[in-house]
């Protein structure tokens, strides 16, 4: 590892005088030949796989499953590894806290999520689309654009994240990679969808959450309070929606299979997000709750552009005509994600109530439509 | 044919909930229509007992009635709905080619229509076609996609055996070596992704299959080390003695797709093809084989963008050249860990006991891993050739101790 990086370095030594080579190199930190093989914090450790394979829960055994509450090694060692003396850093990790990341679930996510992958482009029966009205099919482009553009988002939003993460909690880093997969996948399979009859997409998010989530730079567990349960709790409701009301199966499964993956995703969410108000205490919880006091306005503010709600109406209506039938549902999809996001937010710890909820929020809930679907 | 698109036929019966447009229903229906456009005969096998109504020359005796959708449309706009996005939605087409610049700065999908009041909070520094395109990338994707494996299913560990103390601690002290190194390639193109515009999506999604899959390569070696009865290692120094960029520290795509993709991964894909060579077991010639195919496709992306650049750029193929030579300068000596197999590397000591057959074997094993360097500098000068890189080859630019493998004198 101490070797010059001059190319003109002459190389021709004999293969079989390599090793050598290294133990007469100067301040190679390996001086000694073999010495590795001495080199372990624990030994002996045989895990064996179980009814779901040889899982990452299986092997955090010993000190391995010794989770950290804080590490500052900005190495990459992997947890548990040999660590050598006088390593620089590789990064200035910025999430070295069990606290800001951390779900006890994660493993068991990232395997489950691998254990449950699917192929938009292989498992998706499309050859079962059929063209719908006109409407129909204008309605679903525009919602598989915004639910396209919502799984970018998410992309952009973890992907930014990722590498500040330490390496001490390798859990959430690959769950959090499965994640981006997921949405990866939802991105193209809702663009897959909504050019599938032909024609174009529709218009782009009004933007005010987008912004939100990808502009939050209080902390990983601040962008995990929008991501799963301000963004993830609607995309959800869509989902189920979205399976709801396909009008064929290829719709139908392409709704429940992302609904699976979204089910997963805030699964880890809220662990999370339990976990750190648990952990840090009701002073973090009001901080919490108030910083959901802009964003909630914000979200006010979208919630009243029509785009969305209009083509959901036209889509459960099955057409224009039927829009009224349809947006009498939408208002309960309204009222139930404003009602779940009350529900999600005193699970994890904080105290959101419709009383301290915005007013434009608020006006949602309260108001069962009566529809007849 | 005005009607098609235009008018629909209201079914009553037990379809009545539903409308078509023509086309639509007539494809739903397995019905011909056999003349167009005002005279509709239908042919019709429909089970349920059911009216057509048509208004449509008053033809009563299919009862068939096509109503103009512009009057609904109409009567919603006076309920109160706006609809006026359906009328953007109907002039909406997708672009058949990818924009040379990207005015995508707030995260919308590529060909979606864009609204004049969000705030451009994407900022993406990547904006620009030629600084991060391949082509065929939608085609790598879906076999990212469709080549995922789990690492607890797939693997047959119960194969595993226990081995002799040697043997077992190179094999765990190379899998703390993988175990390390193989989320690099998760955080690094992790952060691009969240900086390069949704017009590239290809690009974008490829990236993403390529985090999944380092993030499985973590796993597995992790897990390897904690199977047998050994545990996890010595860590290795990344960092010290690199000269020149990091792949780390990369700012610039084609700077960090050179230098991952073309040799970091490149070094390790030939590594994992010759994993044969250095399995005990089933199991870790599983690991070996399905972790190289999964580097084939990471190395696929540089080279499909080298290529590109050099079609398309070649103003900076003297630039490219430049990255070429410090991704070779670190292959020769195994800085910045992206070579294990380099000489005088920790793992290099590993791999000759792993290949030799134990440690009082080790100088078979560093003939054999002699042979390994040479077939990794022979796969990365045909990677050259293909992204058309190779007149370093010949033009003595190529690192000299990288030509001395392939041509021994």
């Amino acid at each position: 590892m101490s070797t010059s990086e001059n190319p003109e370095e002459p190389t021709d030594q004999p293969a079989d005088q390599e090793v050598e080579a290294v133990a007469s190199a100067g301040p190679d930190p390996t001086p000694k030949r073999m010495a590795w093989m001495e080199d372990t914090l624990e030994w002996g450790v045989r895990t064996q796989p179980g009814k779901h394979g040889l899982t990452m829960r299986d092997i955090n055994t010993g000190i391995y499953g010794d989770v950290p509450e804080e590490s500052q090694d900005m190495s990459r060692r992997p947890r548990g590894a040999f660590p050598i003396p006088g390593v620089p850093r590789t990064d200035l990790y910025t999430l070295n806290h069990k606290v800001e990341l951390w779900a006890d679930n994660a493993a068991d996510l990232y395997e489950e999520a691998i254990q449950r992958r699917w192929m938009a482009h292989i498992d998706i029966p499309w050859e079962s689309l059929e063209p719908h009205s006109e409407e129909v099919e204008l309605a679903t482009r525009q919602l598989c654009t915004e639910l396209a553009q919502q799984a970018s988002i998410e992309t952009d939003v973890i992907g930014q994240w990722l590498h500040h993460m330490n390496y001490a909690y390798h859990e959430v880093k690959t769950f959090l990679a499965t994640e981006l997969f997921d949405s990866g996948r939802h991105y193209a399979a809702f663009r897959q969808r909504a050019l599938a009859n032909g024609g174009g997409l529709g218009l782009e998010s009004p933007g005010h959450m987008n912004r939100r989530i990808l502009e939050c730079r209080a902390g990983w567990t601040e962008t995990a309070l929008y991501l799963y349960i301000l963004r993830g709790t609607l995309t959800l409701l869509l989902y189920r929606y979205g399976e709801a009301y396909a009008h064929n199966p290829a719709e139908k499964l392409l709704f429940r299979m992302c609904l699976q993956d979204k089910a997963r995703h805030l699964a880890y969410g809220m662990a999370h997000l339990k976990y750190a108000v648990d952990e840090k205490g009701p002073d973090y919880a009001l901080g919490l709750r108030r910083l959901m006091g802009g964003v909630e306005r914000d979200l006010a503010s979208e919630m009243k552009d029509p785009v969305l709600w209009e083509a959901l109406a036209i889509i459960i209506g099955g057409g224009v005509e039927h829009m009224e039938t349809g947006m009498a549902e939408v208002k309960n999809l309204q009222r139930r994600y404003i009602e779940e996001y009350l529900t999600r937010m005193k699970w994890i710890g904080v105290d959101k109530t419709a009383d301290n909820l915005d007013q434009g929020l608020a006006a949602y809930l309260g108001k069962k439509e009566s529809s007849p679907a | 044919m005005p009607i098609i698109g235009q008018h629909i036929i209201s079914l009553a019966g037990r379809d009545r909930q539903r409308t078509y447009t023509l086309a639509a229903w007539r494809i739903r229906k397995s019905l011909t229509i056999l003349s167009v456009p005002i005279s509709i005969c239908i042919t019709t096998r429909l089970k349920s007992p059911c009216s057509i109504y048509s208004g449509i020359n008053g033809e009563a005796d299919l009862m068939a009635t096509v109503t103009n959708r512009a009057d609904y449309w109409e009567k919603a706009r006076e309920s109160g709905f706006d609809l006026s996005w359906l009328d953007q939605l109907k002039q909406n087409t997708l672009g058949e080619t990818t924009s040379e610049f990207s005015e995508n700065n707030t995260g919308r999908v590529e060909g979606s229509i864009p609204r004049g009041d969000v705030p451009q909070f994407g900022a993406y520094t990547f904006r620009t076609k030629k600084d991060v395109w391949a082509h065929n990338l939608t085609k790598l994707y879906q076999e990212f996609v469709t080549r995922q494996w789990s690492s607890a299913t797939d693997i047959p560990w119960e194969t595993i055996e226990a081995l002799p103390d040697d043997i077992e601690a190179a094999e765990c002290q190379l899998a703390t070596f993988f175990a390390q190194v193989e989320f690099v390639a998760s955080d690094v193109p992790g952060r691009f992704i969240s900086t390069m515009s949704p017009d590239y999506h290809e690009v974008r999604m490829v990236l993403i299959g390529q985090v999944m899959d380092e993030s499985r390569h973590l796993d597995v070696f992790r897990k390897r080390a904690l199977a047998n009865g050994g545990g996890l290692m010595r860590m290795i120094d990344t960092v010290s003695d690199v000269v020149g960029g990091n792949t780390d520290n990369a700012r610039e795509f084609t700077e960090l797709s050179s230098r991952l993709h073309i040799t970091g991964e490149g070094n390790v894909l030939t590594l994992f093809r010759l994993g044969e060579l250095m399995a005990y077991n089933e199991a870790e010639k599983a690991i070996y084989r399905r972790c190289a195919q999964d580097e084939a496709r990471h190395v696929a992306i540089g080279v499909l963008h080298l290529r590109y650049m050099n079609e398309f750029n070649p103003e900076r193929r003297e630039e490219i050249h430049s990255y070429l030579d410090e991704g070779e300068s670190r292959q020769a000596s195994g800085a910045g860990g992206e070579n294990p197999a380099a000489r005088n590397m920790l793992t290099s000591e590993a791999l000759a006991v792993l290949l030799g057959g134990g440690k009082d074997k080790t100088d078979e094993g560093q003939k054999i891993l002699m042979a390994i360097r040479q077939r990794q500098t022979k796969e990365y000068f045909q990677r050259l050739k293909s992204a058309g890189f190779d007149d370093r080859i010949t033009n003595g630019r190529v690192n000299p101790a990288l030509l001395e493998l392939v041509n021994p004198a």
